[in-house]
């Protein structure tokens, strides 16, 4: 029981790195980047309620799975994204993309 | 062959985008064509999915399930794709080598949001919601001529991306406390759990997911510089078809931990409180129409969540009639934004000025939108509204109607501002008259006798969403 704790204490601390680097970060590769860890922080918590406390089915394993092929998709959605950005603005910086307000 | 059946209206939308994925390769573009084909597969699925509406059954190892509240939604949303599908016949903000992959990532994302309304297992729900999101991702960045609005496209991803990267977590969570992934089994077993902190923290990020997709007040950031930046057909879209879906599945979700946590009604009671207020005092500065609406949807989500936090049979139903409501009034403003904005501009609120002599029909659609949203009796807006306020009110939450009422009365100043310009301000030069076509004038007074049919008669509506909320359970 004691090994689940540390793993869910692992993601915990993945998904809150993640969440304070989205916020935090000003470069947009950075934080996809930070975005993956928060899913990856999920994906652990799958694995290891999967392995401690239902053994049997392999539930978890596969919504694992399934999260990172999605997590790919995203990646490549939002690189496209960034690179169109790139194009107009020269900069991947947020702080430049800010002019709508109110 | 019987799941096949079931299975119909969701397979007519990926026909359509099978369709719309072979348009996409060819080296041509021909906008008028695309739209033919476009408003014919649309109507093709909206009459398959009325024709499936009283369905029921499940699909795929019990983890689809048809049954007459998701089929409900479905219509909902084939209607708003096929109106929006119908708009797009001048499709001036989006390059028209582009247009193939629009109407292709309008029905993958329509496909998306109806598998989302049947899917009863977290992991089904989250690979919908995913595909339904990434299509907008890209929809929203598809605009022509951005450059003052290129940094829309990237908002919207990074805060959608962090919702559902929130929203897994939440559902791992779930997963971890009850150790299933089929929503019968978590209705049976989250209630006895639903005290221990890992089960409410795990609801909470998963509903995140879908506040978002609702502009729910903490994801609603995204909400104002979307509907700005985006192409006018994309925001009607993002604006109707996509909250359907999304309230849809919070009525699925809240019904889970079936009133056992006050603690989560509190909560929710809180965010619609700070949702319909902070929409509605923002929204009365705008001078952008989209944006101006942007914020009404952030208080109208609000209202809905009135409706469900009663978690009452009544209350789901209530918010399912105000939704549909919303649909039909949100469309009826936006087709006209769409028509008046002929070239794909983002409207200013004093462009509307004289609109009642250059087209008294749209004029009128548009009053009759706003009235609607405003909630003034004999519209629909009025009768969902009240609904909603009665079924907050049989739980005894007399404060939050209250406030409701309030904010009601507040969002008729914003509202009001945008009819006067319509119908009272002189304008201060020339603008050309609105060309209105057979089909749009015919649509108009369809939404006009739509909008006060529901109003005065809502009988038969209501006991259909009553009869489709005491499915859920």
């Amino acid at each position: 029981m004691n090994s689940l704790n540390t793993y869910l204490i692992i993601s915990a601390f993945l998904f809150s790195l993640g969440l304070l680097g989205v916020l935090q970060r000003r470069n947009l590769i950075g934080m996809l980047i930070s975005v993956e860890l928060m899913l990856n922080a999920a994906n652990l918590n799958f694995m290891a309620f999967n392995r401690f406390l239902t053994p049997d089915p392999v539930v978890g394993q596969i919504i694992a799975l399934f999260v990172m092929g999605l997590a790919a998709a995203e990646a490549a959605i939002g690189l496209s994204i960034i690179l169109a950005l790139f194009r107009k603005m020269h900069s991947i910086n947020i702080e430049r993309a800010q002019k709508l307000k109110g | 062959m019987n799941d096949f059946l079931l299975f119909l209206p969701e397979f007519s939308f990926i026909i359509a985008a099978l369709v719309f994925f072979v348009f996409s390769l060819k080296k041509t573009s021909a906008p008028a064509l695309f739209h033919g084909w476009a408003l014919t597969l649309a109507g093709i699925g909206l009459v398959v999915t009325v024709a499936a509406s009283h369905q029921e059954g499940m699909l795929f190892f019990d983890c689809y399930r048809v049954d007459l509240f998701s089929q409900i939604f479905k219509i909902l949303l084939a209607l708003g794709t096929v109106w929006v599908v119908f708009s797009s016949n001048e499709l001036k903000g989006i390059d028209p080598r582009q247009h193939a992959e629009f109407y292709f990532l309008v029905f993958v994302c329509t496909l998306a949001m109806m598998m989302l309304v049947s899917a009863v297992e977290l992991l089904t729900i989250y690979v919908s919601i995913e595909l339904s999101s990434y299509s907008l991702y890209l929809l929203v960045s598809m605009r022509r001529n951005a450059d003052q609005y290129v940094e829309t496209g990237i908002k919207y991803f990074m805060i959608g991306v962090t919702a559902s990267a929130l929203m897994v977590f939440g559902i791992s969570l779930l997963f971890g406390v009850t150790h299933t992934t089929y929503m019968a089994k978590l209705s049976e077993t989250l209630p006895n759990v639903i005290r221990q902190p890992a089960a409410v923290i795990g609801l909470l990020l998963t509903l995140s997911g879908f506040f978002f997709k609702l502009a729910l007040f903490p994801f609603h950031i995204w909400a104002p510089d979307v509907y700005q930046g985006a192409a006018n057909q994309v925001t009607a879209y993002i604006a109707t078809a996509s909250k359907m879906a999304a309230a849809a599945m919070i009525i699925r979700f809240t019904g889970l931990s079936s009133a056992a946590s006050p603690d989560l009604v509190k909560l929710l009671i809180g965010l619609s409180i700070l949702s319909m207020s902070f929409g509605n005092l923002v929204a009365i500065i705008q001078k952008d129409i989209k944006r101006l609406l942007a914020y009404s949807s952030i208080a109208h989500a609000g209202y809905i969540l009135i409706g469900i936090l009663s978690m009452t049979g009544r209350g789901y139903a209530s918010a399912i009639y105000y939704a549909t409501a919303y649909l039909i009034m949100n469309y009826a403003c936006f087709m006209v934004i769409m028509k008046i904005a002929g070239d794909g501009h983002n409207l200013q609120i004093k462009e509307l000025a004289g609109l009642h002599k250059r087209s008294p029909l749209l004029a009128l659609t548009l009053m009759l939108g706003l009235f609607g949203l405003a909630g003034i009796p004999p519209t629909a807006g009025f009768t969902g509204k009240f609904l909603v306020f009665a079924a907050a009110l049989e739980k005894g939450y007399l404060f939050l109607v209250i406030i409701g009422m309030i904010n009601a009365t507040i969002s008729l100043y914003y509202y009001l501002v945008v009819i006067k310009a319509a119908y009272l301000l002189k304008p201060v030069r020339e603008y050309a008259a609105v060309p209105v076509d057979t089909w749009t004038r015919y649509l108009s007074i369809a939404l006009i006798v739509l909008m006060i049919y529901l109003g005065i008669f809502p009988d038969q509506f209501v006991s259909l969403t009553e009869a489709a909320a005491r499915t859920l359970f």
